[in-house]
């Protein structure tokens, strides 16, 4: 099973991102992974949470347009080029990459990749026959 | 289409015809409120005119307009020809600020009435067959009233149930057998809901059959709703107490606007700002002549209601000229660079675009000397979040979709769901801050 995240649509105003972290914080939800892209009008927030679903729920119930998708992560070698790698075998498989992130699961230790890619099975698969630690539980 | 009975052989003459009872009946009612009501003496005089200069239909533009002050202005009775012995009947708006409108009719004036409801009710498919429950509020208002004389007239077994007390609405529907629902639209779509929460399938347990619907605007979108909640063919009326009540115009099952009983009113497209006269097809305010009451003719009304007149023949058979759906009020009518823009429009546009909500909120402004116009709409779709660029194709799209409309650009704002203001009472969705001296 892949990591699940939530996209959460959050409207270009000042606030708008604290009053997010704030309800997750109340609803005592742990933010994993975060990474926000905006334009002019609109950003979209992708979060990596503690129990996604009932995260869902709760933003659902707070009025906050959120969806849940399935990511591809991945623990690459803390070591020159094995990102270079990691894409480098997706891109021989013919998978497209939507979008990165990356994340710190604890001070000082591995560092985590999340990507969007055409198909996660695929990608997985791939990346575990060349050894590639992918994540699937956070 | 649904094939119904022509109520009326008036409702079929061809237009010389139409024209020539038109001016008969168009002199005497300029000279009934000429001799009865100073009000219009007065006008007629300060204006150059009297009944004497009326010899064709078209002179019918030399007469002034009357607008709704001029009821308040002569509260109660001051507007009326007859004789306060003659009236048999009083109804009144409800009038938001001060004082009601109030409007009488005389024994002749009421089986007009009947006459012309019967006219409606029979074009939207309402027959001595039917059952009708009468959801509008009996009272100083026209409409509940209105509908059951006419609906009596053609035979249909009336209920008068006024509006409110939801759920015994929906009992005596199931329990009677109720086949017409006369209502506002709004509320027979929240009645749906109520029966939902009784455990009642609007469409599968009741005889619904048809749906007649009036006293506020409508679109095409609420339509198609009504028809799939309730399994109806509905149809809307059009009329105001000023002109009569219900039964000004009517649609028939062919759906192509809604015919005007024109052997009893005359109508006008005028250019809201000027005063303009237009010609059929165009859009602008309509304006009324009454031309059979007694008690309370009324000459060239604006009626600040947005349509058009289409002349040509209905498929349903009826020469009377058709008005489209009202799409505005001319005072909710926005002018954008020369534009003709009602919010009417706009609320269309984003019903029927997936992906975002019903609600919205516009703002004008002036950018240098152009006109500019924001539509700030709720996104809840959650689905457009995988990507920018569906993000950024609905934007497009609800661009795209007022574009078509409108005639021209809009900003649109994708907001949160639940941001937006919602309005109980009458919606101010549109800020003007060109107003801002």
């Amino acid at each position: 099973m892949a990591i699940r995240q939530l996209s959460v649509f959050i409207p270009n105003k000042p606030g708008k991102l604290a009053e997010l972290t704030k309800l997750f914080f109340d609803e005592g939800f742990d933010i994993r992974a975060i990474s926000v892209y905006d334009t002019a009008d609109f950003g979209i927030l992708r979060t990596v949470v503690s129990n996604p679903d009932k995260a869902l729920a709760t933003l659902a119930e707070n009025g906050v347009v959120a969806k849940m998708s399935d990511v591809l992560a991945v623990n690459p070698e803390d070591r020159r080029g094995s990102l270079n790698e990691v894409f480098t075998i997706l891109a021989n498989e013919g998978i497209s990459i939507e979008y990165v992130y990356s994340f710190v699961v604890e001070k000082g230790q591995d560092q985590y990749f999340v990507l969007q890619v055409g198909d996660i099975e695929k990608a997985e698969k791939a990346l575990e026959s060349h050894s590639v630690e992918v994540i699937r539980d956070i | 289409m649904i094939q119904t009975k022509i109520w009326s052989r008036e409702e079929t003459l061809d237009r010389e015809q139409m024209r020539a009872i038109q001016l008969e009946r168009l002199q005497k009612t300029v000279a009934r409120v000429y001799e009865n009501v100073p009000h219009y003496r007065k006008k007629f005089k300060d204006n150059g005119v009297e009944p004497g200069d009326i010899k064709t239909l078209e002179d019918l533009q030399k007469l002034p307009f009357t607008v709704k002050a001029d009821f308040r202005d002569n509260y109660p009775f001051g507007l009326f020809s007859s004789p306060k012995k003659d009236l048999v009947r009083f109804h009144a708006s409800s009038g938001t600020t001060g004082k009601p409108t109030v409007v009488g009719y005389t024994r002749k004036d009421m089986e007009t009435w009947r006459e012309l409801i019967a006219r409606i009710v029979t074009m939207a498919g309402v027959t001595d067959e039917d059952v009708a429950q009468i959801s509008f509020g009996f009272g100083l208002f026209t409409g509940a009233f209105g509908l059951q004389h006419g609906l009596e007239h053609v035979g249909a077994g009336v209920i008068p149930m006024s509006s409110g007390n939801t759920k015994k609405q929906i009992m005596i529907m199931q329990d009677f057998g109720t086949t017409a629902l006369i209502s506002t639209p709004s509320y027979a779509l929240h009645m749906a809901e109520i029966a939902r929460e009784m455990g009642i399938d609007p469409k599968n347990d009741l005889n619904l059959k048809w749906g007649l619907f009036g006293g506020e605007g409508s679109t095409e979108a609420m339509r198609k709703a009504l028809n799939d909640e309730w399994g109806i063919f509905s149809t809307e009326n059009y009329g105001m107490s000023e002109l009569m009540g219900p039964g000004v115009a009517g649609e028939c099952t062919a759906l192509r606007g809604m015919h005007i009983s024109e052997d009893h009113f005359i109508p006008e497209i005028i250019n809201p700002d000027t005063g303009e006269v237009l010609g059929p097809g165009e859009t602008g305010e309509l304006v009324i002549t009454t031309i059979t009451k007694e008690a309370l003719p009324i000459v060239r009304y604006r009626t600040k209601d947005i349509t058009s007149l289409h002349y040509e023949k209905c498929d349903c058979g009826r020469t009377t000229v058709r008005m489209s759906k009202i799409q505005g009020r001319s005072d909710d009518m926005l002018i954008l660079g020369g534009v003709n823009v009602f919010p009417s429009q706009i609320e269309e546009v984003l019903i029927n675009t997936e992906g975002i909500g019903p609600h919205y909120q516009i703002k004008v402004f002036k950018k240098g000397h152009l006109d500019k116009i924001e539509i700030d709409v709720e996104l809840v779709d959650a689905n457009y979040l995988d990507s920018f660029k569906m993000l950024e194709e609905l934007n497009r799209k609800v661009k795209a979709n007022l574009r078509t409309v409108l005639g021209i650009d809009s900003i649109v704002n994708l907001v949160e769901p639940r941001s937006l203001q919602r309005f109980e009472g009458k919606a101010k969705r549109v800020i003007d801050m060109r107003e801002e001296k």
